[in-house]
């Protein structure tokens, strides 16, 4: 099977987005009676949900610091999220490695020297993938963080640019991720502009870089405020007694 | 309409000092996800027990030792009453009120005025939600307990034991004050509730 045509004749994407586009996002915080902070994220096919516990007690015991909170962070692929097997034989190569990459996102926000000898546990699991799920799961976790009431210097939002058909895009889908020349996926601290991840895959001229991480972090704005949004939404909730839910796109 | 904040928002462009905010470049910024008050100061909505010196809590034995009690005060926290100085003597399981006495850098605790709470059950709630339970001068607390006919015992850690009495009736009340603790007009509610539900 050849490469498919990424783009349109009209210079639309296939899912007939413009370049600097995002796929549809919706973002529901507070959906799990249990956890101490949830969240979950409908962003395009992708559909993830986030569970904090914490600050609890750090288990095992010798890894526990004096001096902060110890973060942990399990990225999961459900078994029937995609086409490709996932998750039938326990964390792969990808999942350790995101769970990795995530967990450092999040230690450069959450103020873990407020609970020292706690560990702080986030819990990701990809229900649907295409595309662009760490960034996804990124977005989920720092909502069920702040619902959580843990401290953070910032909210993080993050998402996906790339080259689709020499042209830098937005918000990379499965195809465009898999058969485009390039993916960089980077997410923001939200007040002050950090960059608190970037990764790439393929290459891209320096130029690009400065273009796509100019139009990621216009992205990020707004992916931002559908985070607070959400939080709003998940006590307002609480005013009629029950949780409001409706997560269609 | 009090404004919600989230982590990272800004609350004042000078360092003032107040739990759940932090100070960057001389400016204030809320570290939780909180309701701004009329002075200014910042509800957090959510969140975990931080031990301090002379709160009130309530917790339950989880082990007896030699030199006294491991008290559990749903925290990640050790807690510790030394039985040195002890009249009475309490078992594993018992339900216990008593005062932080001291707290150490790693917020390990210790305690002193323990009373033994008997029969009624133990509640969880918010822990920054305690003092809309208890209320402007003891009003939400006087309210319920005499609504109810159960005695209260409300700690800071967010347990809170309800003494025998209309026991179910305090507990629903209970539930509903932390489901409902950032909406105004509360007490007004929570009068409504128990006067219809009362009975």
């Amino acid at each position: 099977m050849g490469k498919p045509k990424l783009l349109n004749d009209d210079g639309k994407r296939l899912d007939g987005r413009a370049l600097d586009e995002l796929r549809p996002l919706k973002i529901a915080a507070r959906v799990l009676n249990d956890a101490n902070g949830s969240a979950y994220v409908h962003w395009g096919k992708n559909r993830v949900l986030a569970g904090v516990y914490g600050p609890r007690e750090c288990i095992p015991k010798h890894n526990s610091s004096p001096y902060a909170a110890q973060i942990k962070c399990r990225y999961n692929m459900a078994p029937f999220c995609s086409l490709e097997e996932h998750g039938r034989s326990g964390p792969s190569r990808r999942s350790v490695e995101l769970s990795k990459v995530i967990r450092e996102t999040f230690e450069n926000v959450i103020i873990a020297g407020a609970y020292p000898k706690t560990q702080i546990d986030i819990y990701i699991e990809i229900l649907q993938s295409d595309g662009g799920t760490r960034c996804a799961a990124i977005t989920a976790a720092a909502v069920a963080l702040a619902d959580a009431g843990i401290p953070l210097k910032d909210m993080v939002s993050a998402v996906a640019v790339g080259k689709v058909e020499g042209k830098i895009s937005l918000d990379l889908s499965k195809e465009e991720d898999n058969f485009g020349q390039s993916d960089m996926p980077i997410a923001f601290a939200s007040r002050n502009g950090d960059v608190l991840l970037l990764q790439m895959d393929g290459q891209l001229t320096k130029e690009e870089i400065a273009q796509g991480l100019q139009m990621a972090r216009n992205a990020c704005v707004k992916i931002s405020a559908l985070q607070a949004e959400a939080l709003r939404t998940a006590y307002d909730g609480a005013k009629n007694g029950e949780k409001q839910l409706d997560l269609s796109i | 309409m009090s404004e919600l904040i989230v982590p990272g928002q800004m609350i004042s462009d000078r360092p003032t000092r107040q739990p759940s905010t932090y100070v960057e470049d001389g400016k204030t910024y809320s570290a939780v996800v909180a309701i701004k008050n009329v002075e200014g100061k910042i509800v957090p909505l959510q969140g975990p027990y931080s031990p301090v010196e002379g709160d009130f809590v309530v917790g339950v034995v989880t082990n007896v030792k030699f030199a006294g009690y491991e008290v559990a005060l749903h925290t990640p926290y050790r807690a510790f009453l030394s039985s040195r100085e002890l009249r009475d003597t309490f078992e594993l399981g018992d339900i216990i009120s008593a005062e932080i006495i001291s707290v150490d850098e790693v917020k390990s605790m210790m305690l002193d005025n323990p009373r033994c709470l008997r029969g009624g059950m133990l509640a969880e709630f918010s822990p920054v939600k305690i003092p809309r339970l208890i209320g402007k001068k003891n009003s939400m607390l006087e309210l319920i307990r005499g609504k109810t006919g159960c005695e209260l015992a409300i700690g800071k850690n967010g347990y809170v034991w309800i003494g025998p009495g209309k026991t179910a009736l305090a507990f629903s009340t209970i539930m509903k004050v932390e489901r409902e603790a950032h909406i105004s007009g509360l007490t007004n509610r929570i009068e409504e509730y128990l006067s219809k539900n009362g009975k």
